[in-house]
């Protein structure tokens, strides 16, 4: 488990629980966006960015020295853009015209924006240039981490595959790639449209360290990040979280339908009844057991 | 300056341009080659002088982009490399988000530009290059004629801050410039002519040369674009000296030379005729260059013909 105290854990979910909400909101709002594919890495996110695991600046969003944080599954922006909204990056209020006319950014990962690395929405690219922004680090001599974050479904692309390869023969251990395995793509489970399993495997023959972890579970999460940048070990690290598509909202969790969809009318005060407040039954069905 | 076209009298572009890359590396260590499993003569002194700077991803042009937009992003100055048609349409989406989308000045190098790769078939033909890489905004199209062109587009594209496209002949070429060209030109008027001018880029040029100085009842000028993107003021100039042009291409009709030469004349204007010769929709199993562009209708002899019946 990891080494960070039970109120700091509490607050990183009461964090990701209004994490979802206002990315709820927003989706409301605009009556567009991925919730599904948002919710599925809420945890991934809150973790990454609040406990404690990346190093940031949000007044400084080039500051040399952050660490690189890749969104590979561009369609999970709602989540990313009010994390970094939270955290100060740009003004709140830019959330309120999200895939609006007069918004700052739409429904795809947009990478002019304050924090936002790359632009992300075609899919099977970001390990690549991660591996670059990686590789980059090694010949600088640079100790900034670099973070790609795929979804399951994703790593269809075979040029996942090809970054893969590149990053292991590289010896790229300051590259972590976390992918959000909710196990699902745009029409249904992945293992039913083409199988991905044994997916742990893959990445290991591929020549990664692979942990598998629950997705949802803030402690686990940081366990298996804590030591990204002391690993005694050449290779690159991937963690493969499994998660649910749509976590929170239980109407749509593993639903195929609502990929891309925000719940309206009446099936969004449903949804945000679902979601609630943050509460200590939030935290346990973040982490009980589910695949 | 002399001895520098001498000696690329019997140098490649592609060796041209590595020649002078190897110097500009020598200044900035940032300067980094990555290749798709591909090598050249004047490469194997940068791999060997520049260690970790030239990097073999292997057959894998999507991630020699994504790689590529990584370090360009982290500050190296990246040329990438590979056979034409596999930097340009294999991987032409990550091209469109990683470069052009996302303005990363990278160098994508293609060699063997057209029916270079002659006895290939057409999987290594390059056919299409300049009508897909064009509609990429912001990336740039570099289409030298010879050597003298082709290496100083090793400084032009280092100091460029946009991503650009550089699409060499394979086979050795006579030269054309002398070292004073300036590429910021963007085309050249090699000959003037009173009755027609032809219109052409790449190896295809000196076909364009050769067909103006052989067809004896017509006075006719030769046009280099060897910036087939930049369409200038001046390039509309020389074009509207003229009552007729010739677009001629080692590529498709659709979308390539002559369709910008039309565009040129449409966009400005000019009351010029424009008749396009090039290749009409369609792939060809044939093998060596002659056999290629008579099938093609764009051997000498059927150019000659194409003109004087204009």
């Amino acid at each position: 488990m990891s080494n960070i105290p039970g109120p700091k854990i509490a607050d990183l979910y009461r964090k990701t629980n209004e994490i979802r909400q206002n990315t709820l909101d927003m989706c409301i709002r605009a009556r567009t966006g991925h919730v599904t594919s948002s919710f599925s890495c809420a945890e991934l996110l809150t973790a990454l960015y609040q406990g404690g695991i990346m190093r940031y600046d949000p007044q400084n969003p080039k500051w040399e020295d952050r660490d690189r944080f890749i969104l590979s599954k561009g369609q999970a922006s709602p989540i990313l853009y009010n994390v970094l909204a939270d955290l100060g990056f740009f003004p709140k209020d830019w959330l309120d015209g999200f895939a609006t006319g007069e918004g700052h950014f739409g429904v795809h990962l947009q990478g002019d924006i304050p924090g936002v690395e790359y632009t992300m929405g075609s899919l099977g690219h970001g390990l690549g240039i991660g591996s670059g922004v990686a590789l980059a680090a090694k010949m600088g001599l640079k100790d900034y981490h670099t973070f790609v974050l795929m979804g399951d479904a994703e790593c269809y692309e075979g040029s996942v595959w090809e970054a893969a390869m590149f990053a292991a023969h590289h010896r790229l251990n300051n590259l972590t790639a976390i992918v959000d395995r909710n196990g699902y793509g745009v029409m249904g489970a992945t293992e039913e449209i083409v199988k991905l399993n044994p997916f742990d495997e893959k990445f290991k023959s591929f020549g990664w360290d692979v942990r598998k972890i629950n997705g949802h579970s803030i402690e686990e999460i940081c366990s298996a990040l804590e030591d990204v940048r002391t690993r005694k070990t050449e290779k690159p690290l991937a963690i493969v979280a499994d998660t649910v598509k749509g976590k929170g909202i239980e109407f749509i969790e593993s639903v195929a339908r609502w990929h891309g969809l925000a719940p309206l009318g009446e099936e969004g005060v449903k949804a945000k009844g679902q979601l609630g407040e943050y509460s200590e039954e939030v935290q346990r069905w973040a982490t009980r057991k589910y695949l | 300056m002399g001895d520098e076209k001498i000696s690329l009298k019997n140098i490649s572009m592609r060796d041209a341009f590595f020649m002078n890359l190897y110097e500009i590396a020598r200044e900035d260590p940032h300067v980094m080659v990555l290749s798709a499993d591909m090598g050249a003569p004047a490469l194997d002194r940068f791999r060997r002088d520049f260690g970790n700077r030239f990097i073999n991803v292997g057959i894998a042009e999507h991630n020699m982009i994504a790689v590529a937009t990584g370090l360009a992003n982290e500050g190296k100055k990246v040329y990438t490399y590979a056979i034409a048609p596999f930097i340009t349409s294999r991987c032409h989406e990550f091209t469109k988000v990683d470069a052009s989308l996302m303005k990363t000045p990278l160098t994508l190098i293609g060699v063997g530009a057209g029916f270079g790769y002659e006895d290939s078939g057409p999987t290594h033909h390059t056919t299409e290059d300049i009508s897909i890489m064009r509609a990429l905004p912001g990336l740039e199209i570099l289409s030298p004629s010879d050597s003298v062109i082709a290496g100083k587009c090793a400084r032009y594209t280092y100091n460029s801050q946009h991503p650009c496209y550089l699409r060499l002949e394979r086979q050795k070429v006579p030269l054309i410039y002398g070292d004073d060209e300036d590429v910021n030109q963007g085309f050249a008027e090699l000959r003037k002519g009173s009755d027609l001018a032809i219109v052409s880029t790449g190896n295809m040029v000196h076909r364009a040369l050769d067909v103006a100085s052989k067809v004896g009842n017509l006075d006719v000028g030769v046009i280099d674009l060897y910036r087939p993107k930049q369409i200038s003021p001046e390039f509309v100039q020389a074009l509207s000296q003229y009552k007729r042009v010739v677009s001629l291409e080692e590529h498709l009709l659709a979308g390539g030379l002559g369709s910008i030469v039309a565009e040129a004349i449409c966009d400005n204007r000019l009351p010029t005729q424009l008749k396009r010769i090039g290749i009409n929709d369609k792939y060809i199993y044939k093998y060596g260059r002659d056999a290629l562009h008579r099938a093609a209708g764009i051997d000498e002899q059927s150019v000659i013909a194409a003109v004087q019946n204009f």
